[in-house]
């Protein structure tokens, strides 16, 4: 019976040999899953993980466009920039979206979000993971670590710099969500990874904290260079003073009345404008799909880069251009005409900020003037006369065949040219640009910041000549007031996500004093609360972390 | 008199004591099917504490034996036996195997049990109370027979089913029971993207000997890692000595029994004449019903072969073969497989080693088509099919007036998509176990087990479609590249069980008690061209970390007097999902059987048959269906699209991704009570149970903190989820004679489940709807059950009619707004019933099952995205549910969120008809040949609006593939 014996010890040993509880430490075994460790001891490591934070800007997840590293919010509408144009835009008199039926959308256009808008949430969940992002790339490229990982000199002085850009990035977040929410969580570098309950950073002293971040970093970053494309897209010097500027432009809104800082502003708009930036001769050329290269890289002080193979979103200018086009197929535009294939009308535009060309004859030579204000046949061959469309639009947001309509961003090149993806565009958002300044500093002067009134005049009018070909849409001195600005700035800067904080500063936004469409509900248009200058901290954010304090008329 | 009669007895007790010698005797037991010795017999003096069992050779010694004493022998499996001593030195006892004890073993993990000593709910179907019909996947064989299991299949060719045991355990990890096929439990049915139909559809139903369904948390938690959402135990049949080869063939045609209501052509244009007048020139001329165009009668057949027998008088085998072709009731749909099945059941050194070898080798070919119910319902019906002009392929497309191309974003012609869609699958599948069951020769009270078992998919597929296909890669941009992608997929999991089983007999003791080890380990790894027709695609190799499961477990069985039993175990699991000081798990169990009916008060009743209580209590773990590396300071990579511009060049950027140090197991807690009961003999039996489960430190997603994680969402330990209900099961034979047999089943649960805490106490709303993006329509609220409907209340008009946008201020503070959305219903069932009935009536059989589902609601999304007038043109003309006649609701936004929509999904459903004639004794060869025809989902019986209130999709009816309605014919043969 020596067989069974042999089964006997075949058993035992098996079951020796098997039990190795060592198998349940697991490996990664796919090449897009890291551990830290991994991640930096490769070489290009710093770059892809700086590159991870300016990403957060553009994509949504690292696996798809459709999969979002967030959650509670559609990974499309959680894009940084979708979100920015949903709260900046989309809140004013400039754009409306045809479908309420997309939760959160009714809210925000008019004006009556609470707590629990998932649009709200989707920004601020956005904002705060970039303030998580930055954190991180300071904590693992401190001293210590590159000392423990042996790194050289050049590869310390390329970290320097990127330390210094994710330092910016984090203030970018926090300057967003100030001028959003008035506050933020307060988690830097030191706080452990995890589910720590930081403390909330708000008003003054999160103007202060951004404000210092901005002039630390300073020196660490790289000078501006409109013309070396492989400097393209980083958070260099001009960055960082842009958001200064913006800072200090705004500093009475943010820290209160009384307490401007038109002068600031204005000496760092000159230090900008000083700079090396100069305005594309092509107005739309900052909205085309190689505005990275067509000149307008000359302009746009900061990007946030989209491109229809390698950087993929459903934000950015992919969802704008994808819903200008008009929803009847047999009128213009149509996606084809933006380089897209089109998700439908997703977008018209508000009576008043129409109004803004179309109450002045001098604005149809316009080239900022993109209005869609007629049905024009897209069949070239056919002879329909064109049918004008009306201005307003009709309490059924479902039948868009009333109100203007927008051609603002394409995906064709300045050479005509359609991008490589119909449906993910090549084209970079413009978050920042020259223009801007000139607009800023034009305001600071007249806010008593300075400066001087003909060089601000120059200015308004270096615009005009370019949006009207010659000196035929120049303003006169007279012309130059605070009213003109909030104007001219509309017709510059429209879509950009900067218009309800521009309503704000010029006190139009809250309140009755001035009315737009949808304004608080109503077709007409209605007066708003106050508290509606800012927006809730989600209540799923609160929860989690009861530090986090709220806004008025949202407890 | 009373006083005489006790007298006498007493008397009669003394007699063996004082007047016989007590003796020993000896013998063997053996088995009569091979001749083998049967260790392991016991071997007990009848109302006594004497016994002993049979050692390894079948050889016993039974000392302290008198005349007249009744000794029984008896042994799992075979029928007992019982003989009068009068003083024989030897008694040599051969043992019968009982088809009928054979029955009531179920296998409990790691071992089994006489159906009689279960302490804990368990269910067992044997074959023979299979379900009849056109069942291609194994679950489908029981449905609505066991109390409490709920087993929804989807319409596709061996669709998939979602099988809920007690209503499941968990709101983010996983609900699907484990399934463990002969020791080996298989691949996690949640991984079916693999290209086969279901985690069942690779196994040959002809192959199942039986079911053993664990419910509660007592029996289940020997499977602790995995047992918390139950646990169902599939034996398959196995070699017998005698050989029989037995031939099922069966045929039948599916036909489409419901389909949405829509409008006609004629319908259509009379409709936008009223609201488009406008327009009514653009309309077509044809009058197609799209839905009809999109299905057809769809044939299967199945055809299987076994033969099992013994290879040389020493071998036992099975072999099986089975065919089964599919066709779904969508055109192009199809499912065929091919499985083949070795089963070696070799006993040896005395039956001291048993050695079961399990192997299957199956191929799947599936072709799965794509869900165009969608675009069918709201196709334009005033269009035909087909266009002789159109340049996609000669079907009708929406095209631009001016360059002839294929608008976006519009629906597309579902026929050409179905027919020019080539979406195919190939699965190879290798799955099977071997058993080594060696009882010591040194010590046969212990056995040794040893079971390894191995489970690989290899799955092969292609999507492709012809460059004139208008669903081509960049149609809508004019480019005719028609798409193709390649995937393969392969997964591997592999087992190794061994522990050691004591079993002895003290007296009218008996202990059992098992120790052992279970080791696990899960891969996949999947490669994908993505699009092969976009130049900027690059192909892309997925490997998720990989799954180990580690555990040792005991049990301990303790039987007195056969009516009191006992049973506790523990287990200790580590899972690779968890960091190091989270990972081990402790899950421990006790339960405990009263047989009532064997005390004296009750043993003699002529009524009562049988009446045994059962108390339970265990522990179970979860952590299937969460992600792997959740514990690692893990980063991602970029995917090709999602990448960033730095420098000048394209960066694969780096993102840390949320990360929880502290993740660990979620607990369930589970109570049981039951008592099972049996009337006149058995002829009526069936049990009550009542449980309670709590499900501790659920697995959420849960809002962190900003700023200092990787996501605003993520993955902790947070959450408290009850359970609790009642299930009722009775079985008769109403008549049962010679000729005559009827016998019916029915069976009854009730289940109720609430949220008792979330994270933060924060609403969780999810259940993504159709009509808008990113609505969400179910709820997760504390105090409500899972998956609640989270709707405004509709207001109507005195004449009962619904008013558009008009919802109830529920909060009455004047205003209409998220605050004034309440739950409306809820996806799971209040109850569930089966009623199975089987008349044997000479040489007629007669059978059918009914099931009903009732107290639960659907959200109606197919109406609430289509069924307003605002969609009947946008871009271009779309069809609707008639239901928008009912309303006049014109604007989906309005109307999305309303409780309207949220219907009563409760239903009772007839699944099966069979009526069939065996022919005995035809001729030589044949011992019996049966005919049979039977109908397959003859009716419903429902007030919900839509094609089917039974679907998968958590309660959101967004179209489905049609069960449709199957007519059988069918053959059995045996030899």
């Amino acid at each position: 019976m020596k067989l069974y014996r042999s089964f006997l010890y075949a058993f035992l040993f098996i079951g020796l040999f098997a039990s190795c509880e060592g198998d349940l430490d697991i490996e990664l075994r796919d090449d897009d899953d890291l551990l830290a460790d991994d991640v930096f001891n490769e070489p290009g490591g710093y770059l892809r993980a700086i590159g991870g934070v300016y990403g957060n800007l553009s994509v949504v997840g690292l696996a798809d466009p459709g999969t979002s590293n967030l959650s509670g919010i559609d990974a499309g509408t959680g894009n940084y920039i979708r979100g920015l144009f949903n709260l900046q835009s989309l809140s004013t008199d400039e754009v409306i979206w045809n479908f309420e039926n997309d939760p959160g959308i009714r809210q925000i256009q008019r004006n009556s979000w609470d707590a629990n808008n998932v649009i709200v949430l989707g920004f601020w969940a956005r904002a705060t993971f970039e303030i998580s992002l930055a954190n991180e790339f300071l904590r693992q490229t401190t001293d210590a670590k590159l000392d423990e990982r042996g790194e050289d000199a050049a590869t310390r002085a390329e970290v320097r710099t990127f330390r210094a850009e994710a330092r910016v990035l984090r203030a970018l977040a926090n300057y967003h969500l100030l001028d959003l929410f008035s506050r933020a969580p307060f988690a830097t570098e030191n706080d452990p990874v995890g589910f720590t309950r930081v403390p909330e950073i708000a008003g003054q002293e999160l103007f202060e904290y951004i404000e210092s971040e901005l002039l630390a970093a300073d020196a660490d970053l790289l000078d501006v260079a409109p013309g070396n494309a492989s400097q393209y897209g980083r958070a260099n010097k001009g960055v960082a003073k842009m958001i200064l500027a913006k800072l200090y432009l705004n500093a009475e809104v943010y820290l209160g009345e009384g307490n401007d800082r038109f002068a600031d502003c204005l000496r760092v708009c000159e230090e900008i404008i000083n700079s090396g930036y100069s305005l594309t001769p092509n107005y739309l050329n900052n909205f085309n799909a190689d505005n990275n290269t067509n000149g307008a890289q000359n302009e746009i002080i900061f990007p946030v880069i989209a491109d229809g193979v390698s950087v993929r979103n459903f934000g950015g200018a992919a969802i704008i251009i994808q819903g200008q086009q008009n929803a009847n197929g047999a009128f213009q535009p149509t996606p084809q005409s933006f380089g897209v294939g089109g998700f439908g009308n997703l977008f018209r535009v508000r009576r008043e900020l129409s109004e803004v060309f179309a109450n002045d004859a001098i604005f149809a030579n316009d080239q900022r003037n993109t209005l869609v204000t007629e049905d024009v046949p897209s069949d070239p061959e056919s002879t329909d006369a064109p049918v004008p469309r009306d201005i307003n639009i009709g309490a059924d947001l479902l039948d868009t065949s009333s109100g203007f309509l927008m051609a603002k961003y394409s995906n064709i090149t300045s050479a005509g040219q359609p991008g490589q993806d119909p449906t993910f565009v090549d084209t970079d958002f413009p978050l920042f640009r020259l223009a801007d300044v000139y607009l800023m500093y034009a305001e600071a002067h007249l806010e008593g910041g300075g400066g001087s009134r003909t060089t601000a005049l120059g200015y308004i009018n270096d615009l005009r000549e370019r949006a009207f070909g010659d000196a035929s849409g120049n303003i006169a001195d007279a012309d130059l007031t605070l009213d003109f600005i909030l104007d001219e700035r509309a017709r510059e800067l429209h879509w950009e996500a900067h218009r309800r904080q521009d309503l704000i500063r010029f006190n139009r936004y809250t309140g009755g004093s001035y009315i737009w469409s949808f304004k608080g509900g109503p077709q007409n248009g209605s007066s708003i609360s106050e508290n509606f200058k800012l927006f809730p901290v989600p209540a799923s954010s609160r929860s989690a972390n009861p530090a986090l304090g709220q806004n008025t008329g949202f407890e | 008199m009373k006083t005489f009669t006790k007298s006498a007895l007493f008397l009669l007790w003394l007699i063996p004591m004082s007047f016989f010698a007590q003796s020993t005797v000896t013998g063997t037991v053996t088995d009569a099917g091979n001749g083998q010795p049967i260790p392991g017999v016991n071997i007990i003096v009848k109302e006594s504490t004497n016994g002993t069992s049979s050692d390894f050779d079948g050889n016993y010694t039974l000392n302290n034996v008198n005349d007249g004493d009744i000794i029984t022998f008896s042994y799992v499996g075979f029928t007992p036996q019982e003989v009068v001593y009068s003083g024989q030195g030897t008694i040599d006892i051969v043992l019968q195997e009982d088809a009928a004890e054979l029955e009531q073993v179920v296998l409990i993990g790691y071992g089994a049990s006489r159906k009689k000593d279960l302490t804990g709910s368990v269910a067992l179907v044997t074959s023979e109370d299979f379900n009849a019909g056109n069942n291609v996947t194994a679950e489908n064989l029981f449905t609505g027979r066991v109390a409490g299991v709920n087993i929804n299949t989807n319409g596709g060719p061996a669709g998939n089913s979602q099988i809920r045991i007690r209503g499941g355990a968990s709101l983010n990890a996983s609900n699907d029971p484990l399934i463990v096929i002969d020791g080996l439990p298989v691949n996690d049915p949640s991984d079916d993207d693999n290209g086969s139909r279901s985690i069942l559809s690779a196994i040959n139903p002809n192959d199942i000997e039986s079911f053993s369904v664990l419910k509660d948390a007592s029996s289940a938690a020997i499977y602790g890692n995995r047992g918390a959402n139950g646990v169902i135990i599939i034996t398959t049949k196995k070699g017998k000595k005698n050989l029989q080869v037995s031939l099922d063939t069966q045929t039948s045609v599916t036909t489409v029994d419901n389909k949405v209501d829509v409008f006609s052509g004629d319908e259509y244009r009379a409709l936008i004449a009223e609201n488009f007048p406008n327009r009514v020139s653009e309309l077509g001329t044809a009058n197609t019903d799209w839905q009809d165009e999109i299905y057809r009668d769809a044939f299967s057949s199945q055809h299987n072969l076994s033969v099992s027998g013994s290879i040389l008088q020493i071998l036992p085998t099975r072999v099986s073969v089975n065919r089964s072709d599919q066709e779904g009731l969508r055109k192009t749909s199809k499912f065929e497989r091919t499985t083949t099945s070795l089963s070696l059941n070799p006993r040896l050194f005395n039956n001291h080693l048993k050695i079961d070898v399990n192997a299957n080798l199956n191929f799947e070919k599936n072709r799965f088509a794509e869900g165009v119910e969608r675009d069918a319902i709201t196709f334009d019906p005033t269009q035909p099919v087909l266009d002789p002009t159109s340049q996609y392929g000669g079907f009708f497309e929406y095209t631009d007036a001016t360059t002839g191309i294929a608008i976006p974003n519009v629906q597309r012609n579902p026929v050409a998509n179905l027919l020019q869609t080539r979406n195919i699958a190939n699965v190879r599948r290798y799955y099977g176990n071997a058993k080594f069951d060696y009882q010591l020769h040194f010590l046969p009270d212990v056995r040794a087990v040893l079971n390894l078992g191995i489970d690989v998919s290899e799955t092969s597929r292609f999507q492709e479609k012809p460059e004139n296909a208008a669903t081509g890669f960049n149609a809508t941009n004019g480019d005719f590249l028609g798409s193709k992608t390649d995937t393969e997929f392969d997964t591997e999991n592999r087992l190794l069980d061994a522990y050691f089983i004591y079993n002895k007999t003290f007296g009218s003791v008996n202990l059992e008690t098992t120790a052992g080890y279970s080791y696990q380990k899960f891969e996949a790894e999947e490669f994908k061209t993505e699009e092969q027709r976009d130049p900027t695609r690059v192909p892309e190799v997925f490997i998720p970390a990989d799954e180990v499961l580690i555990a040792y477990f005991a049990r301990a069985n303790l039987k007195i007097n056969d009516k009191y039993f006992l049973t506790g175990s523990i287990r200790r699991d580590g899972s690779s999902k968890f960091g190091e000081d989270n990972r081990w798990g402790y899950f421990p169990a006790a339960s405990f059987g009263w047989q009532i009916s064997e005390e004296n008060f009750l043993k003699n009743s002529s009524t009562l048959s049988n009446l045994r209580l059962r108390l339970g209590y265990g522990v179970t773990g979860q952590q299937g269906g969460i992600a792997a590396d959740r514990y690692l300071e893990r980063y991602s990579g970029s995917n090709q699209n999602t990448q960033y511009i730095l420098n000048g060049q394209v960066v694969n950027i780096v993102q840390a991704q949320f990360r929880n140090e502290d993740i660990e197991w979620e607990k369930i807690t589970e109570y049981n009570v039951g008592l099972d009961y049996g009337f006149f003999n058995d002829r009526i039996s069936g049990s009550v149970d009542v449980f309670r489960k709590e499900s501790n430190d659920l697995l959420s997603e849960a809002p962190v903190p900003d700023g200092v994680n990787f996501s605003n969402q993520g993955l902790q330990n947070i959450g408290k989820l009850t359970t609790e209900g009642i299930e009722f099961s009775i079985g008769a034979d109403i008549v049962r004679n010679e000729n005559v047999n009827w016998n019916v089943s029915y069976n009854v649960s009730y289940l109720n489940q609430e949220i008792n805490e979330l994270a933060f106490g924060q609403d969780i709303l999810l259940g993504g709807i159709d009509g808008g993006t990113g609505n969400n329509i179910q709820i997760r609220r504390q105090g409500e059950a899972p998956l609640s409907f989270f709707t405004f209340a509709q207001v109507y008009d005195s004449n009962g009619r619904p008013i558009e946008g008009a919802y109830a201020d529920l909060t009455g503070d004047g205003v209409v707004d998220n605050n004034d959305r309440y739950v409306s219903g809820k996806t799971n069932p209040d109850f569930l019933m089966g009623l199975q009935s089987r008349v044997d009536f000479y040489n007629f059989d007669f059978s059918f099952n009914l099931r009903a589902v009732i107290g639960n609601e659907v959200y109606n999304n197919v109406a609430s995205a289509n069924a307003q007038t605002g969609n009947l043109f946008r871009n271009v003309f779309s069809n609707a549910p008639t239901s928008l006649l009912e309303t006049n609701f014109r604007s989906t936004p309005d109307v999305i969120q309303s409780d309207y929509y949220v219907e009563d999904a409760s239903f009772v459903r007839m699944d099966n008809i069979t009526l069939g004639y065996t022919l005995r004794d035809v001729m030589k060869g044949v011992s019996s040949l049966r005919l049979w025809a039977g109908v397959q989902n003859a009716f419903i019986i429902t007030d919900y609006s839509g094609l089917d209130p039974e679907i998968q999709n958590d309660g959101r009816d967004q179209s489905i593939f049609p069960r449709g309605r199957t007519f059988l014919l069918g053959l059995n043969y045996k030899y």
